[in-house]
């Protein structure tokens, strides 16, 4: 296990490095992701224009929840990008590769394709998050709890992608649209979860439960609810949800037939 | 470049005949890919789902009096998505990895116009996108009925112009942005950065009249406002006769200069570019 994780670390670091070389890349994506989160947050401001709460949250308190929301796709585009890939080396026969590799399938290839952009996304997150407890003059134990909430935000996504591109060995083609259902659905937990219809909250927080590292842990923190244990709801859906995903490759892998070339 | 030169120049009617049977087969290979097509405009959908979800509850909670009603603000949100999807257009992907892979060198000798080629190519994807739109918006119809309709037929009238100049600022802009694969190891930072402006001035989420003052001046000096803003102000009717008039004499000067623009730093980005042989 610990030469495994060894691996692991090892590629991460080279595969960074490697991308680190590219340095306009390195800066124009850090300004890009900063530009996206920028581009949500003028849409808020749009929406505050016209309202002064959202089901009683204050434009500060919806800010808590656009850092967290970065701050998961960061982790997750700096340490599980790879999986975008999937549906085209699938396509191109790549994944033989992987497969004969003395390493786990899914860590491994989840590790090795850090995206330069990740790292916008996670400043901006933690710029918005903090200024939100700074501004809402939050107590120290909830400045504590936001990476591992948000660290558990980047597995539950990554976990989500991973399930979906499960799907896409046996809907064989080349383009990520499936994985873009997931992300997209990401894009709600930017705001709280009751102001959609039921069918919305259901489904973001029990069938791809961003909720959890996001809404709940916000709710929490912002007063709305007040049992503890949504605390520490995000690391047990994270694991849970990490432990599906793993299943569902495993039975994806299985069908995987290469190109014969 | 050098090569174009050798080439025998084409007389109107074969370079006509070229960008024709050039839209022609773009649009053979938008249909072959329908599945893609759906799956691409179900994510569009969703994705635009939340933003109008957010606006359904802003409406429903009332509280401040709003520049639009319930009705207009629905409508032209349907307007919004409809129309831009039909200015999605493809060619981020598909001219930067040409650029990245060098294979414009093929592109550059062929005895045609490089930005008119692609040009083409993406009013093919618009016009695909488009009637795809039209089949959402006569869905929508059956929602909102009429509230999505001009206002009048001098509206309609003014609006097909107004759609053309739009998808020309659009694909100058995008053609202006794919450039910047002539200089970057990977296209995202770029593809990205025009994402992030387009839909926070073009007037994809919101009309910009409900803009806070700021975002709003800033908003009236870009030219992403006339991709989505202005064709629908001219279809609702919110803006009628001479200022519909000089909404498009906006258009059609932002058009020109962004594609002119795009056309000088193509030259420049060319006079610079190497291809490794092989």
């Amino acid at each position: 296990m610990g030469e495994e994780l060894k691996i692991y670390w090892a590629t991460f670091k080279a595969s960074l490095q490697a991308k680190l070389e590219y340095k306009l890349d390195f800066f124009l994506g850090i300004l890009t992701s900063t530009m996206l989160q920028l581009a949500a947050l003028g849409f808020l401001w749009v929406v505050f224009h016209q309202t002064q709460n959202l089901q009683g949250w204050s434009q500060p308190q919806v800010v808590f929840l656009f850092g967290m929301t970065a701050m998961g796709l960061g982790g997750s585009e700096l340490f599980f990008n790879h999986i975008w890939m999937v549906p085209y080396y699938i396509v191109m026969g790549d994944l033989d590769r992987l497969m004969v590799y003395p390493v786990r399938s899914l860590p491994f290839l989840l590790i090795s394709r850090p995206e330069l952009h990740s790292f916008g996304n996670l400043v901006t997150g933690a710029i918005l998050a903090g200024w939100s407890l700074w501004k809402l003059q939050m107590p120290w134990f909830d400045w504590l709890m936001v990476p591992v909430w948000a660290l558990s935000g980047s597995i539950i996504y990554t976990a989500a992608l991973v399930t979906f591109t499960s799907l896409a060995f046996k809907f064989v083609g080349p383009y990520s649209y499936t994985l873009m259902i997931p992300h997209t659905l990401l894009q709600a937990s930017r705001y709280p979860l009751s102001i959609f219809p039921g069918w919305v909250h259901f489904i973001l927080i029990f069938l791809i439960p961003y909720g959890a590292f996001n809404y709940l842990p916000g709710s929490w923190v912002m007063g709305k609810m007040s049992s503890p244990l949504l605390v520490l709801t995000a690391p047990v859906v994270a694991v849970l949800c990490a432990s599906i995903a793993q299943i569902a490759w495993d039975r994806g892998l299985r069908q995987y037939q290469s190109t014969g070339s | 470049m050098k090569s174009r030169a050798l080439a025998t120049p084409l007389s109107f009617n074969e370079n006509l005949a070229s960008y024709l049977s050039y839209l022609n087969r773009a649009l053979k290979a938008n249909f072959a890919y329908k599945s893609s097509t759906f799956l691409g405009l179900f994510t569009g959908a969703l994705s635009y789902g939340i933003t109008v979800l957010v606006w359904r509850h802003v409406y429903a909670q009332g509280g401040l009096a709003h520049a639009l009603s319930a009705n207009e603000m629905f409508s032209y949100l349907a307007l919004a998505f409809c129309l831009n999807y039909a200015m999605t257009i493809n060619i981020d992907q598909r001219v930067g990895q040409r650029i990245r892979l060098g294979l414009i060198a093929t592109d550059l000798l062929k005895p045609l116009d490089f930005q008119l080629t692609q040009a083409v190519q993406a009013l093919s994807d618009s016009l695909f996108n488009g009637f795809v739109g039209l089949g959402v918006l006569a869905v929508v119809y059956t929602v909102l009925g009429s509230a999505i309709l001009p206002k009048n037929l001098a509206c309609l009238v003014l609006f097909l112009p107004s759609v053309f100049l739009a998808f020309v600022v659009q694909y100058s802009i995008v053609f202006l942005f794919i450039q910047g694969a002539f200089y970057t190891y990977s296209g995202y930072g770029l593809f990205a950065s025009r994402i992030a402006l387009h839909q926070t001035f073009s007037g994809l989420q919101a009309p910009l009249i409900l803009y806070p003052p700021i975002l709003l001046t800033l908003g009236r000096w870009l030219p992403f406002q006339h991709i989505i803003y202005s064709p629908i102000s001219i279809y609702m009717g919110r803006v009628e006769g001479l200022q519909a008039l000089n909404l498009l004499g906006e258009q059609f000067l932002w058009a020109t200069v962004l594609y002119l623009v795009g056309h000088y730093t193509l030259r420049k980005a060319l006079g610079q570019l190497e291809i490794q042989g092989g």
